[in-house]
């Protein structure tokens, strides 16, 4: 009889237990509400310095706006962030969140194939709010909010900041010291790495580890090389049959950089990981250091004794044309249409985009501004950024879209110098890039 | 009082509805295993055939078999077909160096010498770190640049390496640092294994006048055959399902991939479509299939009984 009834109480139990699982949510009141404030969820990578910015914002918006309180996340970067994103997005469960370099790869008419980005598919799905009729949207420089804040002429995004990519750091000590000068061309580029050889300098440090800081110079080689200088009309010819990887203009930017590779970067630049790189730099190891303007807060805390520059790498003979950089958008955010507070969201970024407020987060995190009249204040950005910044363009990197199932030698947008000999398999440009063809043609829409 | 005995053997859990309470205490185990197991198995099969997208509210087709066409037969096949050949040579060299080492070491450990609890845990020490600090360690140790075994290649041949940047080495150090962090576990399922040997047959081989290796070999050997079943399948199934060390040091560059990173990589890196990574699972697990399946059959033949 005992038996019996505890086999009925199990059995009890377990649909119960069934049951319950069903109906556990209706518990929640459905408003986000922690006491009786109103919950504005903010989703971002892991970046110190901007992370902090981002902070001390939000402190302020919750000073002045006392109803709301912001639930500021961090992540891991890249894949970590990636993952956070689309799970968070797709649960509506965030109301604002930033992207890198927002609205690009989207498909044009002359890619077919071509697959369908993320941010893309949660526009169309509705998941991201339109910000076209909002106020503070025109506080932003309108070229900008078109080039990476537009998607079928509505405004979904915006883009904080821009970063240079193309430019070389260099320690004006060593330069002086040797009487070298910021180089205009290639050919006095070239000159310049073999003053500081001979004298026993090494030219260039670069993080070869992580593989992608390679393409940071080759992005200077494509912008200025590659359709005669029209990136664009290259890609899209690449496209349509009409350009190639190995034609002569695609195999000059391979050629270029094989020469920087082989004779001006350090011994063994391809175990030296990103972390590290500027460390080298910083204490004089190398002339010069391939990275990303935004790093120049790293170099300046490795040593902040040390004068450094940036100039962009002079991939051509013409000093006109070279004298610009090739860069992207950094942080971009989004509000999401179906999140907890949409309402907030907006507030957010409302209060966000207020001059003096927008002006903290592009000063800590070091960014070529989107609004125009901002004071950063900053010697590395007015002297060393602002006088190449005309005819600022976008990276390779940004502008290509690539064939969907597209090999590794051209995959994640690159083309992969790090294949290149003595590291790599392939002993010259003209094999690399004869492979990357092929490769594009065995990608093409069947 | 007889019959009572008799009918409790008949009915072992009793008469009537008692006779359900196993398979009622069955259901807990198995509701759990089927909706956080089983269920997603068979929906990964079902999915590789879709053209499932990661996004609330959308809708999905079956396209037959274009995910797999478009694994075998697309632009970058190539790259799939060499993670394949990665996985198997991955999982022959570490399957047969990791157990052999293995397996040397139990028995050395074995023999009673002075000091076998330390041993045990220095050997086992590699398992209990995790993968992320055994790849911080050896990212430091073959360190390009001042790492000290360039230092060590530098003193013996004059020669250095880029370890972890090197298309053609970097493969070779991951599984050796595989090897490293997991022939703790291996040599710690033969020591159980060993210990368990009869003394007495050795003593019984020793009066018929058998030497170290025949003793081995007749006699240690088959006794401890379950253990090494066992090690093979962790370490063919380990090495097939391995990406963690490969994410950790070169994050697949450098001709290091394998079917499991691609597989995590075309999930949380790639697009938000979820058929192609599907289909790549189920490649994978039949490929496993396929060896676990081998290797139990050849193994379970020199099992013995006693």
């Amino acid at each position: 009889m005992i038996k019996k009834l505890s086999a009925l109480l199990l059995a009890g139990a377990l649909t119960f237990s069934l049951a319950a699982c069903g109906s556990s949510d209706s518990a929640d009141p459905g408003g986000p509400a922690k006491g009786d404030k109103k919950v504005i969820k903010i989703l971002h990578w892991k970046q110190d310095n901007i992370n902090k910015a981002i902070e001390e914002i939000n402190k302020k918006f919750e000073e002045k706006y006392p109803e709301y309180t912001v639930e500021y996340t961090t992540t891991g970067p890249d894949d970590e962030y990636k993952q956070a994103q689309r799970a968070r997005i797709t649960a509506n469960d965030v109301d604002v969140l930033a992207d890198l370099s927002g609205m690009r790869l989207s498909p044009q008419e002359w890619t077919p194939g071509a697959k369908v980005p993320d941010w893309q598919q949660w526009i169309d799905t509705g998941l991201i709010a339109d910000l076209s009729d909002q106020a503070f949207i025109k506080n932003y420089n309108a070229n900008d909010i078109e080039k990476a804040g537009t998607y079928n002429d509505k405004v979904y995004a915006v883009p904080t900041g821009k970063v240079a990519m193309s430019g070389l750091f260099y320690n004006k000590e060593i330069f002086e010291q040797n009487g070298l000068s910021v180089p205009k061309t290639w050919s006095e580029f070239i000159k310049l790495n073999d003053d500081l050889k001979a004298k026993g300098i090494t030219p260039i440090v670069v993080a070869g580890k992580d593989v992608w800081p390679l393409k940071l110079p080759v992005f200077a080689l494509q912008a200025k090389i590659l359709g005669g200088g029209d990136q664009q009309k290259w890609i899209e010819g690449v496209w349509k049959g009409e350009t190639a990887y190995n034609d002569e203009e695609a195999i000059e930017v391979l050629e270029k950089m094989k020469t920087l590779q082989d004779n001006y970067m350090i011994d063994g630049f391809m175990g030296i990981d990103y972390a590290t790189a500027p460390s080298y730099f910083a204490t004089g190891k190398a002339a010069m250091l391939a990275d990303g303007s935004w790093d120049a807060p790293t170099v300046a805390a490795a040593n902040p004794e040390l004068k450094f520059g940036y100039f962009p790498l002079p991939a051509t003979e013409d000093a006109a044309k070279n004298a610009s950089f090739v860069g992207k958008y950094d942080v971009t955010w989004y509000a999401a249409e179906k999140g907890p507070n949409k309402e907030g969201a907006l507030k957010w970024l409302e209060f966000f985009s207020e001059p003096e407020n927008y002006t903290t987060f592009v000063k800590a995190a070091g960014f070529i501004p989107t609004q125009d009249n901002i004071q950063t204040e900053s010697d590395f950005i007015d002297n060393e950024l602002t006088p190449y910044l005309g005819e600022f363009e976008l990276a390779y990197e940004i502008m290509m879209i690539n064939r969907q199932n597209i090999g590794e030698h051209l995959a994640a947008e690159g083309v992969h110098t790090e294949f290149l000999a003595p590291g790599g398999p392939y002993k010259t440009a003209k094999e690399l890039a004869d492979i990357q063809q092929k490769e594009w043609e065995a990608a093409a829409p069947k | 009082m007889k019959w009572i005995c008799e009918v409790r053997e008949m009915y072992p859990f009793g008469k009537g509805f008692n006779r359900f309470i196993p398979l009622l205490l069955l259901l807990i185990p198995m509701a759990l295993y089927i909706v956080f197991y089983f269920g997603p198995s068979i929906l990964t099969v079902i999915y590789s055939f879709t053209d499932v997208k990661n996004l609330p509210g959308s809708t999905y087709q079956f396209v037959g078999l274009d995910n797999y066409r478009e694994l075998f037969f697309s632009g970058n096949s190539g790259e799939r077909w060499r993670s394949i050949v990665n996985t198997l040579i991955f999982m022959f060299v570490v399957t047969i160096v990791q157990n052999g080492v293995a397996l040397f070491i139990a028995v050395i450990i074995n023999q009673r010498l002075k000091g076998d609890y330390f041993y045990r845990a220095v050997f086992f020490l590699p398992v209990v770190l995790g993968v992320a600090v055994v790849a911080l360690i050896w990212g430091m140790m073959f360190d390009p640049l001042n790492g000290p075994v360039n230092r060590l290649y530098d003193a013996l041949f004059g020669y250095q390496d880029m370890f972890f940047g090197s298309f053609t080495h970097a493969f070779g150090y991951i599984i050796f640092v595989q090897i490293w962090m997991y022939m703790g576990y291996s040599m710690l399922i033969f020591l159980a294994g060993l210990q368990s040997v009869p003394k007495d047959l050795y003593e019984a081989g020793h009066i018929d006048g058998t030497n170290k290796w025949q003793s081995f070999r007749h006699i240690t050997f088959p006794l401890i055959a379950p253990s090494f079943t066992v090690n093979m399948l962790l370490s063919i199934i380990g090495a097939m399902s391995t990406f963690d060390i490969i994410l950790a040091t070169t994050d697949g560059r450098f001709n290091t991939r394998t079917m499991a990173y691609d597989v995590y990589k075309e999930t949380f890196r790639g697009s938000l479509e979820m058929g192609l990574p599907s289909a790549l699972s189920v490649i994978q697990f039949l490929i496993i299939l396929l060896f676990v399946v081998v290797a139990v059959r050849q193994t379970r033949k020199r099992e013995v009984e006693y």
